[in-house]
């Protein structure tokens, strides 16, 4: 809660761990913070987004995690501290510069927090951002949770100065997302006063002769800091009683500590929370005595490796029990049971848990389950969007290759089975990816190429691969899917948005302007929301060859279900008159709407011609309704347009209220 | 650990808790699910108080209570609760869309009943509270008050260390302004709600 995260006269406060980051980095007096939403930190920049005002931070809402390092990286050189935030993902959009920082350094204090997601929670690859550091020599801090988080954060801009780089930390979703209970420390926040570039005397490029210069240096900075790091607080050495030690970081490291009470037993334990450049002279201390050494860590075996190449050196007979041994896996994430499972093993204690047969009763029990995938929410434009493509479509399914993107319409290669004239599940790399690989399959092979990309990653990674379809003239349909706010992450404001951090007035890029200025002739504007009118444009753009673009227009739902609620206009929700209801089943087949189910009773209606309609209606729940209104179009027996009695769909008004004006 | 499904506010109830927690000295680890399954989806949240707590994960048969929103999503998460665990479950069900696709391609195969989660339940642990939440939380003066009432079930489970007043202390501090009357009456109908 804001609230607690700029708190003044409290000692603690319950923080989320994004809050927490937050409040380092005011309790740091962070002046300038840049970011691009990714779960799962999207809540560091939704936190500065109420509050970077109210605290004199300059803020801006990057239009992709490359532009944010770059902000905040100019920032630094310009003499303010600052952060930005990103997920592993958009550390590989942002990577190229990233490099480039690690031969520059920065001035002032400058933080990159980065969020490696394993389990792929919300992520399209469970990645290592672990290799990052070692790959470019900036200095990474790993914390095991949100008190250690917010610590790290302000030890983080210390360091940053001390030895003039960037400084990574590196957290996980079970990092990012978890509470608990972190002491706070006075915010004494002082007053922004510009800074001066030319006065710092300091020089950051990097090329040829220069870089090789460069990187001498950078290795002999590498060195310094590994030398501060082997006294760091944040890595510590546990005593213990067994000739078997753990060596361990991050969020595994409270998985260890309770296993270890759970068995009774008392290991050595090397916490690490200075991950890059390792504090090797303590890590090889804490193995020289050692028979065994288990080695916790989600993902690749980053420790472990450093680990074995000591240990030839300074232990050759030390047994490393990890993922090389075999014992724990590269994929996914720990847990207790996890650790458990291994430590009951490894030290022989017959510990009297048994989490697999408890899996195992529950996946029985849980075997009459039905499935619940995420899927688009009521009111969402994009379900209107792809029930008129559907439409469009008709029996030419296979004539066509549907390219998917980042973003809520993701979701459709999760629900494959209700699409499947578009085969949403055939294509899906990363941000902007559709345009390159839709042109890609236009070159190779037969089919009518359509892809689909939203509108934040139309600005975030999607330009480049437009103005190639545009001056190649690829044979590609465009649909973007512009429903005004980067809504997967939660509807974050993007540059075709129009406002900024505390809602400060923004210049609103448009998109068909930029397609315009590109090149691209007869831009298409959907109003995606009036679904049947959309079908005809849709159809004619499979027409023919060439380059196409559809905007299909819409606002996301639950930003303008909140927008409506501040202005204080009710959400009017439909409801399936059942005396009329002829029980086809349009509204649920090719819409599915979360809103919208069958009911459980069969029941009979006659029309005004004597014909008989017998079967089950549906059913509108009012509470989940978001009045769209779109399944009162879709429906045959609904005249949307001029809304009689006769409707089978209806409002509770007879107003349509759905607003496309933004 | 509590669940069910995006958008039913289950955030608002590990947040009540948490900052209880932290208000009068208890030590409490949260993990919460953010993201792609908010959209309608399966959520769940782990809450974990005590003092030697580090995981914000509980392993599994090791919830003291399971609080279900949603009855599908209470049974989903049925490995996390302890033997003979408490069991918190609320009287409402809202079918997947993957449940009504089945159901489109066959009329008569028909969505999954209350009864068929409880008898489920009911293998595991005799001591399961079915509330109707919605109906409490009408009578409390605001729909959207289930959750509180759920949180105030939860406050009578014996061993729960946070007592209804403490809860009520902090609800105002969470809940907007309007709100706080319905939402103190729903936690106490909730309370009285388990005998």
């Amino acid at each position: 809660m804001i609230s607690e995260v700029i708190a003044e006269d409290k000692k603690q406060a319950f923080l989320f761990c994004n809050e927490a980051i937050v409040r380092g980095a005011l309790e740091a007096d962070v002046k300038v913070v840049a970011f691009y939403p990714g779960s799962p930190v999207s809540e560091i920049l939704d936190t500065f987004f109420q509050i970077s005002e109210q605290f004199g931070v300059k803020m801006e809402v990057a239009t992709n995690e490359k532009v944010a390092l770059e902000i905040v990286a100019g920032a630094s050189m310009g003499g303010q501290r600052s952060l930005t935030a990103m997920k592993s993902v958009g550390l590989n959009v942002a990577s190229d510069t990233f490099f480039s920082l690690g031969y520059t350094g920065v001035n002032k204090g400058c933080v990159l927090v980065f969020a490696d997601d394993p389990y792929c929670h919300s992520s399209q690859s469970e990645e290592d951002g672990r290799f990052f550091a070692e790959n470019s020599f900036i200095p990474m801090l790993e914390p095991s949770d949100p008190v250690e988080a917010k610590m790290m954060v302000k030890a983080a801009f210390e360091i940053s100065e001390k030895f003039g780089t960037i400084v990574l930390i590196r957290t996980t979703t079970r990092i990012n997302h978890q509470s608990t209970v972190v002491p706070l420390e006075p915010l004494n926040r002082t007053d922004f006063v510009p800074g001066k570039f030319r006065s710092y005397n300091k020089k950051y490029s990097t090329v040829g002769s220069k870089a090789r210069e460069l990187k001498l240096k950078m290795l002999e900075r590498r060195d310094k800091i590994k030398a501060f790091f082997e006294t760091s607080s944040f890595n510590s050495i546990q005593e213990g009683s067994s000739p078997i030690g753990i060596v361990v970081s991050g969020v595994s490291y409270n998985y260890v500590k309770e296993v270890i009470d759970k068995l009774g037993i008392n290991p050595p334990i090397l916490k690490l929370g200075t991950t890059y450049p390792l504090p090797t002279d303590l890590i090889r201390k804490f193995i020289k005595h050692l028979e065994k050494v288990i080695v916790v860590e989600e993902l690749s075996p980053y420790l472990e490796k450093h680990v074995n190449v000591l240990a030839k050196d300074y232990n050759p007979g030390l047994e490393v029990i990890g993922k090389g041994s075999g014992h724990f896996s590269e994929a996914l994430e720990y847990n207790i049971p996890i650790v458990y499972n291994v430590f009951n093993q490894v030290f022989k204690t017959n510990g009297d848990s048994n989490y697999d047969s408890i899996l195992e009763n529950a996946s029985k029990l849980k075997s009459i389950l039905p499935i619940r995938i995420p899927v688009f929410c009521p009111g969402c434009p994009h379900r209107a969007t792809f029930w008129a493509l559907q439409r469009a479509l008709g029996g030419k399914s296979n004539e066509i290759a549907f390219i998917n993107d980042i973003g809520c319409y993701s979701m459709l290669l999760l629900n494959s089975m209700i699409y499947p004239k578009l085969h949403p599940d055939d294509l899906l790399l990363a941000m902007g990816a559709t345009l390159g690989t839709g042109s890609g399959i236009s070159l190779a092979s037969q089919e009518k190429v359509i892809s689909v990309i939203g509108d934040s990653t139309f600005f975030h990674a999607g330009l480049p691969g437009m103005v190639n379809i545009c001056t190649n003239e690829e044979d590609v349909v465009v649909i973007i899917l512009d429903n005004s706010v980067t809504a997967m992450t939660g509807q974050q404001p993007n540059p075709g948005t129009g406002y900024g951090p505390s809602g400060a007035k923004k210049t609103k890029i448009e998109i068909e302007n930029v397609l315009k200025g590109i090149g691209f002739k007869n831009v298409v504007i959907n109003d995606c929301f009036n679904a049947r009118n959309s079908i005809t444009p849709f159809k004619k753009a499979l027409e023919g060859s060439g380059p196409k673009v559809i905007i299909s227009r819409g606002p996301c739902a639950l930003w303008n279900d909140r927008n409506k609620r501040k202005r204080g206009e009710k959400i009017q929700p439909f409801y399936v008159d059942n005396s009329l209801c002829r029980k086809c089943h349009t509204c649920m087949r090719d819409f599915y709407c979360p809103a919208i189910t069958m009911e459980e009773d069969i029941k009979e209606f006659t029309d005004e011609n004597g014909k008989t309609w017998k079967g089950y209606s549906s059913h509108i729940s009012p509470e989940l309704c978001d009045g769209c209104g779109v399944c009162s179009i879709v429906c045959p027996y609904t005249d949307h347009e001029n809304r009689t009695e006769k409707d089978v769909i209806k409002p509770f008004t007879r107003k349509r209220e759905v607003r496309h004006d933004l | 650990m509590t669940c069910g499904v995006g958008g039913q506010g289950l955030m608002l109830v590990s947040n009540i808790i948490g900052l209880a927690c932290a208000e009068f000295g208890l030590n409490i680890r949260t993990a919460e699910v953010h993201g792609l399954a908010q959209r309608s989806g399966s959520i769940n949240t782990h809450i974990r108080i005590g003092e030697n707590v580090l995981s914000p994960l509980i392993p599994y048969g090791e919830a003291n209570v399971l609080l279900g929103m949603e009855a599908i999503e209470a049974l989903r998460y049925c490995e996390y609760l302890e033997k003979d665990g408490v069991i918190i479950l609320n009287d409402y069900m809202w079918h997947p869309v993957q449940s009504t696709f089945k159901r489109v391609q066959n009329p008569d195969e028909k969505y999954i009943t209350f009864d068929n989660i409880r008898s489920q339940l009911e293998k595991l642990t005799g001591n399961i509270h079915v509330i109707d939440a919605l109906d409490l939380a009408n009578q409390a003066g605001h729909p959207l008050t289930s959750n509180v009432v759920l949180l105030g079930a939860l406050a009578r489970v014996e061993g729960f260390p946070l007592t209804l007043e403490q809860l009520n202390q902090i609800i105002p501090k969470v809940v907007p302004q309007k709100a706080i009357n319905a939402n103190l009456a729903a936690i106490k109908l909730g309370y009285n709600a388990i005998k």
